[in-house]
């Protein structure tokens, strides 16, 4: 009960006993009333106050300083919500969603920083906008594609969006669990938007020939350095000595290895050459053996689609793998993301590859919002250089926002879709110091509001941008959740000690059963489909394709 | 309708039904009408999640697969022939006789300890049962920060009494990460095991030990003639609770070795995790499942008979 409430029940007490007092009620009604007052302040202190908590944790939007980068592209964004242009998808999502005021919109999002944004950003901005609330559903990643499905098992209509792996997308459109868009797209939005995402992002969302989603969260690997390291005079000249090449950012896997096992020499226990994401279930094993092993010709599955990682290429990636892991700090095997960006962000590392927050962490521009206070302050902010991964950077999982086919409200969670992923709203809510959705379309790579959020913030965008310009994909089709889960096994089997040809075939075979139960036509056809979009293979990148964005 | 007879054998005269007063009705059906709410979460919480269990197992029901085709024995098949199902047994076995044992003896230590009043007793007791009241998760995540390394202070501190660099992998090297599991798991649930034995040692009349003294007896002779037989029952109720417990074990293995590396540490439980919940596979989750249960009700079974033995005597 806090002070307020103290008062209020003293005084209306004091009145209803005066009254009994005084005789103007019975004793029966004198305890009827009292009942009624203190059983409301109960219920105003346990059960009404948490839901005025939220109701109004949903409704106030969380708004930066207008002077600031992030302040200007939020004002930006409410322009083009509320001004126009008359023909953006913003301006006309807003417009059209206004007959649906006072609809309710369930959404599903990551459990954790994944649901910060809507909860308090795009989500109350749309209700202020439009007059359509939203419901944030948080849930584990997992849950997030077994509920959608089961709800569509059950008919029950639980979510309007939907916000999915890419990899899901084929399962769940096939499975009518997510409905095509390309009507609502035709009706309601500048299709023009559509070219503004990076080449690699666009055909995403697509499926046999329909769109299933806007691609929302570009998750692409990039290779982080520490400058001062690379280009010390007298680690220089010993890299030179002792290799007889100059001390510089790998461009290939072996070279990685070599250079981080030279750092390590030279500098631990001050500074090791590298760390990686390593614990069983990290997540990242699959994510790290998928872009390498592409990289070195691997393939994944042959014309009978048996799968062919016990090969050469599999080997080699293991191998090197394994040489990475010694060339790293102590317990390099035992970390994950987080770990690792403790480890970075703390100055014990020379490189990393990882997610784009990483970029956003290093110049200590996240751990401006208490959300991302479990990560430590940045100690190398000054101190970092961008690179794209040796070979093929991995665009490693990503989001769709996908329309649930059983949503008793789509037009509205459509509108909701195309206006939070239209390009001056999906820049402000890249922009976010706690986002976890990182940029994706060419405008944001271009974004000077974007490129003064940091000092280095335009070369981290360009090597975004460079990365995807030769980017791989995660598979995408059914079963992509178990071939994953049998990589991370290989992986972390191999890591303590396990022969990796062992391995590989350990995994192949796992890869096999998957097939086979999934049904190998079926299979096949999906992985058909899947080689189709740019970025499958190291052979079909957007630079390979011609189609490469130059900012 | 009822029908009445007299003793001479007179053709019996049809009585009309008196009909139910309300308060009469609800007199005696009363019991029903108590019973029947939890009946009612019974059924739909146990029942029919069971009785739906033995479609599941019969069909194929994965999310990424539409339709539910019937496959018979299938998932049962491929439940048996995958070999990381088959170790995952293996992996249970070891970490619930480790654990328990250690469990066991760590509680009997404890409760034949505090069996003796000193200063400070109240204090210590309080202490040692607090971990049964901390989640199983974060019991792993503390566990898990303590080892991990190169963050956790574990290697650090022991490098410090041996007196050279301790470099174990307590999460990712075998058989370091059995031990790990085993002393998170030992490290919650040993006093669960001290709780029940000192009640069963406190109940033990202290007039034999007073015989056995005058008799000339020491203590080590006392212990097995007198505490050991007379607190058996209340050992091997301890042993099946915790038994039936750890075979189920699943939360610390998820925070702190997360079934790695490679499938080393999956007991069943996370096996049956990752395939249902994981990778989708509900039908064939759910025929482990059955599995599981068949065999985890042989051990029970086998410990409730030793354990209903000595009563019956």
């Amino acid at each position: 009960m806090n002070e307020r409430q103290r008062r209020d029940f003293e005084a209306g007490l004091s009145q209803e006993v005066d009254a009994w007092l005084r005789g103007d009620y019975s004793r029966r009604e004198f305890i009827t009333k009292f009942g009624k007052l203190t059983g409301m302040l109960a219920l105003s202190g346990t059960a009404l106050s948490p839901l005025t908590s939220l109701a109004l944790a949903q409704a106030a939007v969380d708004l930066a300083d207008p002077s600031t980068p992030l302040g200007a592209a939020q004002a930006a964004a409410m322009a083009a919500s509320t001004e126009g242009p008359a023909d953006g998808s913003a301006f006309r999502a807003v417009e059209a969603a206004k007959q649906h005021s006072g609809a309710m919109l369930n959404m599903t999002y990551e459990v954790g920083l994944q649901a910060l944004d809507p909860r308090n950003f795009s989500g109350p901005l749309w209700e202020q906008l439009t007059g359509i609330q939203s419901n944030v559903v948080e849930l584990p990643l997992p849950d997030v594609y077994a509920k959608a499905v089961a709800e569509h098992i059950a008919g029950s209509g639980a979510y309007d969006v939907l916000d999915i792996l890419p990899a899901w997308l084929p399962s769940l459109a096939d499975g009518g669990v997510i409905a095509p868009l390309d009507d609502y797209i035709a009706q309601y939005m500048n299709t023009a938007d559509l070219d503004d995402y990076h080449p690699l992002y666009k055909a995403l969302p697509t499926y046999k020939g329909k769109t299933w989603g806007f691609f929302d969260d570009g998750d692409m690997f990039a290779l982080y350095y520490r400058r001062d390291v690379f280009e010390d005079p007298a680690l220089m000249e010993a890299y030179q000595t002792q290799f007889g090449k100059p001390l510089e950012v790998p461009k290939t896997w072996e070279d990685y290895a070599q250079v981080a096992q030279f750092i390590t020499d030279q500098l631990a226990p001050n500074v090791y050459g590298a760390a990686h994401f390593r614990k069983a279930g990290s997540p990242g094993n699959q994510f790290d053996f998928m872009q390498q092993y592409r990289a070195n010709g691997g393939v994944l599955f042959d014309d009978a689609m048996k799968a062919q990682l016990a090969s050469d290429a599999g080997v080699r990636t293991l191998t090197n793998m394994v040489a990475a892991n010694t060339a790293s700090m102590p317990g390099n095997n035992e970390l994950d993301a987080v770990a690792v960006w403790a480890a970075w962000l703390q100055g014990k590392v020379a490189m990393i590859y990882s997610w784009p927050p990483t970029g956003r962490m290093t110049a200590g521009y996240s751990q401006s919002d208490k959300a991302i206070n479990f990560v430590p302050q940045s100690t190398i902010a000054d101190k970092v250089g961008y690179a794209v991964v040796p070979g093929n950077p991995q665009h490693a999982a990503g989001f769709h926002k996908a329309l649930a086919a059983d949503s008793a409200n789509p037009e509205a969670a459509y509108l909701f879709m195309q206006w939070a992923c239209s390009p001056p709203v999906s820049l402000a809510r890249c922009m976010l110091p706690y986002a976890l959705r990182d940029p994706y379309r060419i405008s944001h790579f271009k974004s000077e509001l974007y490129g003064q959020l940091f000092p280095t913030a335009n070369e981290y965008l360009a090597n975004l941008n460079a990365s995807a310009n030769v980017g791989l994909l995660d598979i995408i089709m059914p079963g992509s959740q178990d071939y994953y889960l049998s990589l991370d096994r290989m992986c972390t089997d191999v890591w303590a000690g396990a022969d990796p040809m062992t391995a590989l075939q350990t995994a192949a075979a796992e890869w096999d059963t998957t097939t086979e139960r999934l049904g190998v036509e079926s299979q096949k056809a999906f992985y058909q489909e899947f080689l189709k979009l740019p970025g499958a293979t190291a052979d079909n990148t957007i630079e390979k394709l011609g189609m490469a964005v130059t900012l | 309708m009822t029908v009445s007879a007299n003793a001479s054998g007179v053709a019996p005269k049809l009585v009309p039904p008196r009909r139910l007063s309300w308060s009469e009705w609800s007199d005696r059906h009363f019991k029903w009408l108590l019973a029947a709410p939890a009946t009612l979460l019974i059924v739909a919480l146990s029942i029919f999640p069971l009785l739906f269990s033995l479609w599941v197992v019969f069909v194929n029901y994965d999310f990424q697969v539409p339709g539910h085709a019937f496959k018979g024995l299938g998932n049962f098949e491929e439940v048996i022939s995958d070999p990381v199902a088959r170790w995952s047994l293996v992996v249970t076995a070891i970490l619930t006789t480790g654990s328990v044992f250690v469990e066991f003896v760590l509680g009997l230590a404890l409760a034949l300890a505090m069996m003796k009043t000193f200063r400070g007793r109240g204090v210590i007791m309080s202490l040692v049962i607090i971990p049964l009241f901390i989640s199983p998760v974060i019991v792993g995540q503390a566990w898990a920060l303590l080892l991990q390394r190169p963050f956790g202070p574990t290697n650090y501190i022991l490098s410090q009494i041996v007196g050279y660099d301790v470099t174990v992998s307590w999460l990712t090297q075998t058989p370091w990460n059995f031990l790990a599991l085993i002393v998170a798991d030992a490290w919650q649930w040993t006093p669960f095991m001290f709780v029940i034995l000192l009640a069963g040692l406190t109940a033990i009349p202290p007039n034999l030990y007073e015989a056995a003294e005058l008799d000339g007896v020491d203590g080590w002779q006392a212990f097995w003639s007198i505490t050991v037989p007379l607190l058996a029952p209340m050992m091997l109720l301890a042993i099946t609770l915790r038994t039936l417990d750890a075979l189920k074990l699943f939360d610390i293995i998820f925070i702190m070795t997360g079934g790695g590396p490679g499938t080393t540490t999956y007991s069943a439980s996370y096996y049956l995790y990752t395939v249902g919940f994981t990778q989708f596979h509900l039908s064939m989750a759910t025929a482990g499942s059955w599995i599981f249960l068949v065999l985890t009700a042989i051990v029970i079974t086998f410990l409730v008979r030793r354990l209903l033995k000595p009563a019956a005597a």
